[in-house]
């Protein structure tokens, strides 16, 4: 059997672990509840949201459904993968796999797509079955484009979220370690950045609260490339007209890809060095 | 003598330890490991790695099965495909060798089967999962979820995960523990099998009395020293731990010196209430003879075990008092000085 072979089965055999797992069957009435519920409410022709936004178009409604990925989605990829390493570690297991004559960059590259496809399947059917959803309700498509970016929006962000949790499970001696950092990261991204930027706005004299502020909005979207949440609403930016934060779409793509790489090199480089 | 199929020389590998400070928060320092190990694994030999707790089996184990990459030193092998000694990679090296580490708690919903699947798709070889779990007696349980094991079995199916791959090498960790005296007949019976297929195995533990009717050879670890290789005879004899008898009786404790003379030498004598035991070093078959004569009320007589921490007092000079618990605590080293890194 070759690398490539080796290496799907394993993949596979990580993502079916996971998918078919008791945590998924727990997780998935909240990520239906989070995607294609919020798809729903947002959708009503009669819904006006905070500030008295009420969105006009399919792409608009998927913008605000895209709570649901950052309320819901990242979460179940934090507690799918938080003892993706450490509960094998725990158990002894691992020094059994790291005694396989398969490279370590194999095993933990199976690792991480394996427990990322795991999240990013059931959330891309949901997300599919919320433009349904959408379109039943308003009768409007997304353009193609707009379609495609949203999707690979979703998967960078569940990817992110994954490579943390993984990187935490390969550091942590033990589980509870590894889920409290896990969660952690999932709150600064999700809660307290919006603190972070209201400190640093403060702190550089830009005021506070005033929604039209230039300065304001070129700060908060410098800042929300430091948060993977902020780079994931950056993305799907891309695609409303009338939204400028000042950072251009080249840069953004370049954030997204080092959101991608450096975790995901720092988990495959702290998986050669691991022990059991 | 048979073929060597594997040749540690002069490895190293030493364990980092965290060691914060200010200046260096994430700073680290060299612990414990193993210095300059020189080992020979020969073709078909079972060779039982013993030592006290902390003295490095685990370390040299996982050195051998390709999860630790040592410091310093060299290994030397025959490839999966070639038949010359040549340096290993870390990654060739797992292809030879088959791994059992130290009891590895199996546990979840998932069957033994699949289990042993998941390892062996890692090693390119699936299909040889039903057969293993025959040889290693699981096979009427292969669909029993992993939680319903007892301890027997998961040491069963740790063992099949080494199997797996027709290894040339076979390492198992401490593998008697948790099994009850039949399984490990069954596991030593199938280990002699191997090792008359020319499967080489090492096996670590802690006991030398559980193993020595079962290895080649022994080789003595302490403090991450190779201390002593050989056969256990060789073992003794260079200790002078050979020839020792154990005789215990009723009554008072005789006058050995009296009866036996000069023939023998009495290393130890206990008495309690009308009982007493001795250790004696024989080189004359007619001390028995000698001690039935005089009367002697004579209850046991066999010959004395040699046991690690005998062997270790007499490698390393120092008595148990001195060793205790210190092989734990301290990594300073008794029998060789390295004059390095301490």
């Amino acid at each position: 059997m070759n690398d490539f072979k080796k290496f799907s089965k394993v993949t596979m055999r990580h993502l079916s672990q996971r998918l078919f797992s008791t945590r998924m069957a727990i997780m998935l009435p909240i990520l239906i509840l989070f995607i294609p519920g919020m798809a729903w409410g947002f959708s009503d022709p009669k819904v006006l949201l905070p500030g008295g936004i009420s969105p006009s178009s399919a792409t608009e409604v998927m913008f605000y459904t895209s709570l649901g990925i950052v309320f819901g989605a990242t979460m179940c990829s934090v507690l799918l993968s938080f003892d993706g390493v450490s509960k094998d570690r725990a158990s002894g297991l691992l020094e059994i796999k790291l005694a396989q004559p398969m490279p370590r960059t194999h095993q933990s590259t199976a690792l991480v797509i394996g427990h990322w496809f795991a999240i990013l399947i059931p959330t891309w059917i949901l997300w599919a079955v919320s433009f349904v959803i959408v379109k039943h309700r308003m009768g409007d498509w997304p353009s193609i484009v707009d379609v495609l970016t949203s999707f690979i929006s979703v998967a960078l962000i569940l990817l992110w979220y994954v490579l943390f949790s993984l990187i935490a499970s390969s550091h942590a001696k033990e589980q509870g370690t590894s889920i409290a950092f896990g969660v952690g990261v999932w709150f600064l991204f999700t809660f307290l950045w919006a603190l972070v930027t209201t400190m640093i706005a403060f702190a550089s004299g830009i005021s506070i609260g005033e929604e039209n502020n230039p300065k304001w909005i070129g700060l908060e979207g410098v800042l929300d490339l430091f948060s993977p949440n902020g780079v994931f609403h950056h993305l799907l930016e891309t695609r409303l007209n009338d939204v400028d934060r000042g950072v251009s779409p080249l840069v953004l793509w370049l954030v997204a890809l080092l959101w991608s790489v450096i975790p995901w090199y720092w988990f495959n480089y702290r998986m050669k060095t691991i022990q059991p | 003598m048979s073929e060597v199929v594997l040749d540690m020389r002069d490895a190293v590998f030493r364990h980092q330890i965290s060691s914060p400070s200010l200046s260096k928060p994430f700073g680290k320092r060299l612990g414990s490991g193993i210095f300059s190990i020189n080992l020979k694994v020969r073709k078909g030999q079972i060779l039982g790695l013993v030592g006290p707790n902390g003295a490095g089996k685990t370390t040299l184990m996982r050195i051998l099965a390709g999860i630790f990459p040592i410091q310093k030193g060299e290994i030397f092998a025959h490839g999966a495909k070639s038949n010359e000694l040549s340096p290993i990679s870390e990654m060739e090296l797992r292809s030879i060798v088959g791994h059992m580490p130290e009891q590895v708690r199996w546990q979840g919903r998932v069957s033994v089967k699949r289990t042993l699947q998941d390892i062996a798709e890692m090693r390119g070889v699936a299909y040889r999962v039903d057969g293993i779990l025959r040889m290693v007696g699981l096979s009427e349980i292969e669909n029993s979820p992993l939680d319903h094991l007892s301890q027997g079995m998961r040491q069963r199916l740790t063992l099949a995960t080494a199997l797996l791959g027709s290894p040339k090498i076979l390492l198992l960790d401490e593998p008697f523990n948790g099994l009850d005296p039949i399984a490990i007949r069954a596991f030593e019976k199938l280990l002699e099998d191997l090792a008359k297929k020319g499967v080489s195995i090492i096996i670590s533990s802690h006991r030398v009395a559980g193993m020595v009717h079962l290895v080649d050879r022994l080789a003595l670890l302490h403090r991450g020293q190779l201390l002593i290789e050989g056969t256990l005879k060789e073992i003794e004899s260079k200790f002078e731990l050979d020839n020792r008898i154990q005789i215990e009786g009723t009554g008072d404790l005789p006058e050995f010196e009296k009866v036996i003379g000069t023939e023998a030498s009495i290393l130890e004598s206990k008495s309690t209430e009308q009982r007493w035991s001795v250790i004696i070093r024989n080189q004359d078959d007619s001390l028995l003879h000698k001690l039935v004569s005089s009367k002697t009320e004579i209850t046991t007589w066999k010959p004395k075990d040699t046991d690690i921490v005998e062997m270790i007092c007499s490698a390393t000079g120092q008595d148990l008092d001195e060793i205790g618990f210190g092989v734990i605590s301290s990594t300073m080293m008794p029998y060789k000085n390295r004059g390095e890194e301490e």
